[in-house]
């Protein structure tokens, strides 16, 4: 018993001294501080043209600049409708009425209604049947060089080398949409707006690591990575601020899986699907990615944050909804001078996996989201927690999921689908709201109709009664100009 | 503040889980934005298709240079609306055999006027552009037992020749194209994306009679 004792005591010595006994357990936590599409930009950073248009090894004609009124590029959108007139599309981009209060803002309108239905006949939605528009046209990447991963395992498919020399990187997304303006280069207007919303409370990811042996050399790593109701929390200088302690929500944007670090660069398993928040700027847009063959890459720094990127392959779908319906699609290719119609084109083109066995058809896109974090405390909630959106967000969330509804059955079944009127992407009533201020209103009007709400009010009615009052110094709350005119508001302001 | 607040969170949640709660338990239903794929697939029958062609309609074969396709009718309603389904069928023709995309071969002849197409001057890839499937067509008018052939290559107008489309008693429209697999050159006019050129006109097309 007694060398029993001894004997076992030798073993345990001896045990302390051996490695797997050195183990400890370590944890590290990261809240992710910037968050967007893996897109290699290939411009030089020094060449100025009106700050937006650069070109560059990615995109030899620069970033694109849809729907602008210098360019003709109006025009060219609306000309591909064979039943609009040469008068009607130039009474599209220049309503008469240019000494009306606000109208800019009216032109703004009637391009937006004009723009949100694109289809082969009248009264079609372009965005949620994108299928029916006749496609705009949109430049690829030309370049070589893409961030990303080889999803495929072969270095002779996806036709892309990593910025460290590694073939075969798929990154399709990157080739359809790199030149899009939102999303290329320093200017990506959307990128900035995404960041900028995270950075103000819209929404929290974080990274949890956990480790046995070194967190910069360790085999048996287990990461997760996932959604934290805690917002962000800034420094003095308005970046993320380290160290501060974040729940993690264990819902539909998680993932725990096995990884390896190696001099400080962490990678993860290749899982079927990985569960991640995406990226967005509003609350519908931040969804579950879904990466399929998904995996994870990053760096850790000698300060302790980390870069790199998440990879797998997407449902193109919920890539053209985020990007289409967080407002009305309209609103959105207006003001950030892409057309979905055209990148919706490109998704189809470039799609390269999720074999649909049934139809044929690739469902998915290879690609890759870049981000870098910072040191966080990831901590387990104590009490019950979920997904929450600050202020009214939740109208854009309830709004995203009909619209997106009515977007799946589109290209489910190929049938039109009718735009859902108690969302923004009718593009109604903002419009009805201000038009009838033109001269030409009335006509203008009738000539960009579009289906019927059968509930709708006489709204040229409505109008010239507002006006009536106002002359009275009376000022009427008009039925369907309020937001609480609808059920779910949510995308946009219409 | 937050800081030690959590801090103090993750003593607790340590103790918490020491006497069995799970970070599960502290987990309320996630109000999930409905991804694509978790929408319902539709009926069969929800999902729009083109009626059948009757016998005889429409007919593809294999040559040397490309497949030839063919759309032969009685009742001549627009050019548009039968190149429409002659490229719909192309499409369909393509889908079926696993490919993914097809050239247009344009059928020039010595002496065409019609001006040879070129690359978007802004380098944009398209999934199609339809004004460049163009067809050739033969047919025969009322009471005429003669062909008659129109060109799109040949820079006279369609029906230029003073014939009324109404006499119009039978035609064929051929168009030949090469099955593509695999990323597509969209910056090629000539080139139409098998799937997008399917849901563009699938609404749009009927057979001719």
């Amino acid at each position: 018993m007694k060398q029993a004792f001894l004997a076992g005591s030798i073993v345990a010595a001896l045990g302390l001294l051996s490695p797997a006994a050195q183990a400890v357990p370590w944890e590290r936590g990261f809240v992710i501080s910037d968050y967007v599409f893996g897109f290699h930009y290939g411009g030089r950073p020094d060449f100025i043209k009106e700050g937006r248009i650069e070109p560059g090894i990615d995109c030899p004609t620069g970033s694109t600049k849809n729907f602008t009124y210098d360019d003709g590029s109006f025009y060219e959108a609306f000309k591909l409708q064979p039943w609009r007139t040469e008068e009607e599309i130039k009474l599209i981009m220049d309503p008469p009425g240019t000494d009306v209060n606000n109208y800019l803002m009216i032109r703004s309108w009637v391009n937006r209604r004009a723009m949100g239905y694109r289809g082969y006949a009248k009264g079609i939605g372009t965005y949620v049947n994108p299928f029916a528009a006749a496609d705009p046209g949109q430049p690829e990447v030309t370049g070589i060089i893409s961030e990303g991963f080889d999803l495929d395992n072969n270095p002779e498919t996806g036709g892309f080398t990593s910025p460290d020399g590694q073939k075969g990187i798929d990154n399709a997304l990157y080739r359809a949409w790199g030149c899009a303006r939102p999303y290329r280069g320093e200017t990506a207007t959307l990128n900035k707006r995404a960041t900028s919303q995270m950075l103000e409370g819209l929404y929290t990811a974080v990274i949890r690591l956990r480790g046995v042996q070194d967190p910069m050399n360790d085999s048996d790593v287990t990461l997760e990575i996932g959604y934290s109701p805690d917002k962000i929390q800034k420094d003095v200088n308005a970046g993320v601020a380290r160290n501060y302690s974040y729940r993690l929500f264990n819902g539909t944007m998680y993932s725990k899986v096995k990884a390896t670090i190696k001099n400080g660069v962490v990678e993860t398993e290749i899982v079927d699907v990985l569960h991640a928040p995406t990226y967005g700027w509003f609350a519908n847009q931040i969804v579950d990615g879904a990466f399929h063959k998904g995996r994870i890459r990053f760096t850790i720094d000698a300060k302790g944050a980390i870069a790199g990127h998440i990879g797998g392959y997407r449902d193109w779908r919920d890539v053209y909804a985020a990007n289409t319906f967080g407002q009305d699609g309209a609103q959105q290719d207006n003001r950030e001078h892409k057309d979905s119609v055209a990148l919706y084109h490109a998704l189809i083109r470039h799609a390269d996996g999720l074999r649909d066995p049934q139809t044929r058809r690739k469902m998915g896109i290879s690609t890759a989201y870049r981000f870098s974090a910072v040191p966080a405390q990831i901590v387990e909630p104590l009490t019950p927690i979920t997904v929450e959106w600050p202020g009214n967000r939740q109208n854009d969330v309830e709004s995203g999921k009909i619209i997106r509804a009515a977007f799946v059955k589109a290209i489910w079944t190929r049938a039109i689908q009718e735009l859902p009127w108690q969302t923004g992407e009718a593009v109604y009533p903002g419009l009805e709201r201000v038009i009838f201020d033109l001269p030409n209103g009335v006509d203008l009007w009738k000539m960009l109709d579009r289906p019927r709400n059968p509930n709708e009010p006489d709204w040229y009615k409505e109008w010239a009664e507002q006006k009536e009052a106002e002359k009275k110094g009376i000022v009427l709350r008009r039925r369907g100009f309020d937001d609480s005119s609808r059920t779910a508001t949510g995308n946009g302001t219409n | 503040m937050t800081k030690r607040i959590y801090a103090a969170a993750l003593a607790v949640s340590m103790v918490a889980v020491a006497h069995g709660a799970t970070a599960a338990e502290a987990q309320r239903p996630d109000p999930k934005v409905p991804l694509a794929a978790d929408h319902p697939r539709p009926a069969p029958n929800e999902i729009v298709s083109v009626p059948a062609a009757a016998p005889g309609v429409f007919s593809a074969r294999k040559e040397k240079g490309g497949t030839r396709l063919v759309v032969k009718g009685r009742k001549f309603t627009s050019r548009a609306a039968i190149e429409n389904y002659l490229a719909y069928r192309a499409a369909e023709e393509i889908i079926a055999q696993d490919g993914e995309w097809f050239m247009f071969v344009e059928s020039r002849q010595p002496g065409d006027g019609a001006p040879a197409l070129t690359v978007d001057a802004q380098l944009r890839s398209f999934s199609f552009r339809m004004p460049n499937f163009r067809p050739v067509w033969r047919y025969k008018t009322v009471g005429s037992g003669d062909w008659q052939t129109w060109s799109p290559f040949s820079g006279a107008a369609f029906f230029g020749n003073g014939i009324d489309p109404a006499t119009v008693a039978e035609y064929e429209v051929t168009a030949t194209i090469v099955p593509g697999k695999g990323l597509m050159n969209g910056r090629d006019p000539l080139a139409f994306h098998a799937i997008a050129v399917s849901d563009f006109l699938v609404n749009q097309v009927a057979p001719p009679q």
